[in-house]
């Protein structure tokens, strides 16, 4: 256990230093007081291309794929739920990303998920088995002892949990969320998708003890490489499981804040980001920014 | 090899039966393909006992897969017993087990002639309603013990499977005796052999009240011992019909007569849900299948999703009785199994305060009524909107649970 804990602290250093790095490399007018958080929204229909096209902007797959590293992808795969009913993240997303860590010659993609409705509804239905057809990557629902315990040292509530393994041992780890309606957490966004990273028990646990707070606390500790939210298309109600009324942003936001995205993603709700506390209480622990205004959004059309 | 040639077909046709009857989607990867659910229950459905007299029982037509058991009808009052030497699986083991005795060959003659007579009392309760030993047709339980192999494999699971070792063992002590003595569906093909010899050879010969055997007062005498066993048994089966959760699409009040317990349902439940009963729903239903959601599972697997999926009606597809009538999603939404009830006492809202409504998350009715007030919304069940799936039983993370789904009574049940 605690090797883990250091393995992660290493390489969220390194993480933070490359951080750290990359912001040095940024024009100095840009930098204010704090580093500026900056996200990536594309609009448009061909999903691949504004993939593409997000992905160049935030810096191209290089800085996050590396040759022999293992990566790990954490979509939204929880419900029985077809790619047009918007309760899954959409499967040529999924795809996308996998074919890209292919070219990037990465040793191993995983795609764990801890869904709702039984794997054996959710993956044929939502698309993903055609996503991941003729790859390499791995796509499981974790059982047992695919799940580690660990400590959130900077958790309020939820202080330990019991998460995916592939999950925090990956070099690179992406979290791909789908927008959408959600009855207790409101909006499921990038933080919400990391409870499909923990155990059934953990995830109890959590709704027994104060949800949006465990949201918060959880996102201090597991730290994304790269955010992707899908917003192509999002269930406005009867979320998380739908099916329900739909809007079509046509929107995929890339990010590496997670607060800054959700932030972002809640806008397309018609929402205050402050209105929904699991964003305002991670922007408080100090996960990112949660004020659009001091957020670079840079916007492009596919 | 002289034994192998010979008995080739009759091989073959174990194997299919025993491939088709197994439940594959439980030990293949997934995605892999396995065999549609309605092959499970072709062999069964072959047994004009199980599948003619079953849907008569049951009152209920229950699609065109009646027809699979016209042939043997057919076949058996031309041909006799053909299918009992050349086809049936269960004979065939019977019959090789028997081998393995020598010396008890000559048993079978010291034992009475039981089959027509068990035929008899299928049939006439059928008629009645509520058939009795439905549960002794040799495909069923044949089918049963390839069912019981579903994981996890438990000593509960493979109740279905003891007919099976039964006949076998028999077999070997006193051979040829479940074939020629016992085998109601031997029986009736043996009844309706006659019958045909007597129809078809009329005014031919004098062979037929030879072949005949037994007397018409004795089997007139039988049938209405029968029939007054069968009223009298409807009467005491429907008394437990409040006990459990039964799989959708059953008819509750005479479940117990009209299940076979070929154990199809329980293997073909992705979910695992279904197990047999010990006794439960009374003696009457040993070994039928009932429900057990998330509160009623002995072992609680935290990673096991224990709810009856909205989106599937495997199991209704393979009871070859009409037990379980086949539903289509649409009658299965339509069709409620139980009622979820909260305890108040226990839901987090409820008892105290908080934000929680994981029972309306989960729920695929939208049978959660939330009343909001503040920052909290409490939760009550609609129960004109509840289906008794019990995905509310299985998000509930309240210690202890605190919505649990109740069997249905007689009275609320929609058929």
């Amino acid at each position: 256990m605690k090797k883990i804990q250091r393995r992660s602290f290493i390489r969220k250093s390194a993480t933070a230093a490359a951080a750290g790095a990359l912001a040095a490399a940024v024009p100095a007018s840009a930098l204010g007081e704090e580093k500026k958080s900056r996200i990536v929204v594309v609009h448009g229909n061909d999903i691949p291309k504004m993939i593409a096209v997000g992905i160049e902007k935030m810096g191209g797959w290089g800085k996050f794929f590396k040759e022999g590293k293992k990566v790990a992808l954490k979509p939204n795969l929880a419900w029985k739920s077809t790619p047009e009913q918007g309760g899954n993240t959409h499967p040529d997303i999924i795809r996308a990303v996998i074919l890209a860590a292919e070219k990037a010659k990465v040793k191993q993609i995983v795609i764990p998920e801890n869904t709702c409705h039984s794997e054996r509804e959710t993956f044929p239905a939502c698309g993903v088995l055609d996503a991941i057809k003729g790859t390499g990557a791995k796509l499981y629902r974790p059982k047992g002892n695919d799940y580690v315990s660990v400590e959130v040292p900077k958790g309020k509530i939820c202080k330990k949990a019991r998460v995916t393994r592939d999950l925090i041992e990956a070099d690179c780890l992406v979290n791909m969320p789908v927008a959408k309606h959600h009855g207790g957490a409101m909006l499921t966004l990038s933080m919400k998708n990391w409870m499909g990273a923990i155990d059934n028990r953990t995830r109890q646990g959590w709704h027994r003890q104060g949800l949006h707070q465990c949201i918060a606390d959880f996102s201090t500790y597991l730290k994304p490489t790269l955010i992707i939210i899908d917003a192509t298309r999002i269930l406005l109600d009867r979320g998380p499981q739908g099916p329900g009324p739909l809007a079509h942003p046509h929107e995929i936001i890339f990010a590496t804040d997670p607060v800054a995205a959700d932030a972002y993603a809640a806008t397309l709700f018609k929402k205050k980001p402050a209105d929904i506390p699991h964003i305002r209480i991670a922007a408080e622990l100090g996960v990112g920014c949660i004020d659009l205004d001091k957020v670079e959004i840079v916007r492009v059309e596919v | 090899m002289k034994w192998l040639r010979r008995n080739a077909l009759r091989l073959a046709i174990l194997a299919a039966a025993a491939l088709c009857a197994f439940p594959w989607a439980d030990y293949l990867p997934m995605g892999t393909k396995v065999p549609p659910a309605w092959v499970k229950a072709v062999l069964p459905r072959l047994s004009p006992l199980l599948n003619l007299f079953g849907a008569l029982a049951a009152r209920e037509w229950v699609g065109w897969t009646l027809l699979l058991g016209v042939p043997l009808l057919v076949l058996s009052f031309f041909r006799g017993r053909v299918f009992c030497w050349k086809f049936c699986p269960m004979g065939f083991l019977a019959e090789t087990a028997g081998l393995l005795n020598p010396r008890g060959r000559k048993i079978v003659r010291r034992v009475p002639r039981l089959n027509k007579a068990l035929a008899l009392v299928i049939v006439v309760t059928a008629a009645c309603g509520y058939p009795l030993a439905i549960w002794l047709d040799p495909l069923c339980i044949f089918n049963g013990f390839f069912a019981a192999w579903r994981t996890p494999l438990a000593v509960a699971a493979g109740a279905t499977g003891i007919g099976f070792v039964v006949i076998l063992l028999l077999s070997v002590l006193m051979p040829n005796v479940w074939c020629h003595r016992l085998c109601p569906l031997g029986g009736l093909q043996e009844a309706l052999m006659e019958a045909g010899r007597k129809l078809l050879s009329r005014g031919a010969d004098e062979d037929a009240p030879r072949v005949m055997g037994g007397s018409m007062t004795r089997r007139a005498v039988l049938a209405a011992a029968a029939a007054t066993a069968g009223v009298a048994a409807g009467r005491t089966m429907g008394a437990n019909a409040a006990r459990a959760i039964r799989p959708p699409g059953a008819d509750l009040t005479r479940f117990n007569a009209l299940c076979a317990r070929c154990g199809n349902c329980m293997a073909a439940c992705t979910y695992k849900l279904i197990v047999p009963d010990f006794g439960e729903t009374g003696v009457d239903g040993l070994f039928t299948p009932v429900l057990h959601l998330r509160s009623r599972r002995v072992a609680t697997d935290p990673d096991f999703d224990s709810y009856c999926f909205h989106d599937c009606v495997k199991c209704t597809e393979v009871c070859p009785t009409g037990a379980l009538r086949p539903l289509t999603l649409d009658q299965k939404h339509a069709m409620p199994i139980g009622i979820a009830v909260i305890d108040r006492s226990k839901c987090l809202a409820w008892a105290k305060n908080e934000y929680c409504a994981v029972c309306d998350e989960y729920c695929p009715f939208k049978a959660v009524r939330l009343e909001r007030k503040g920052d909290v919304s409490y939760p009550t069940i609609d129960a004109a909107l509840c289906r008794g799936c019990g995905s509310c039983e299985a998000g509930c993370p309240a210690e202890p649970i605190a919505v649990v789904v109740r069997p249905l009574k007689v009275e609320e049940m929609k058929r």
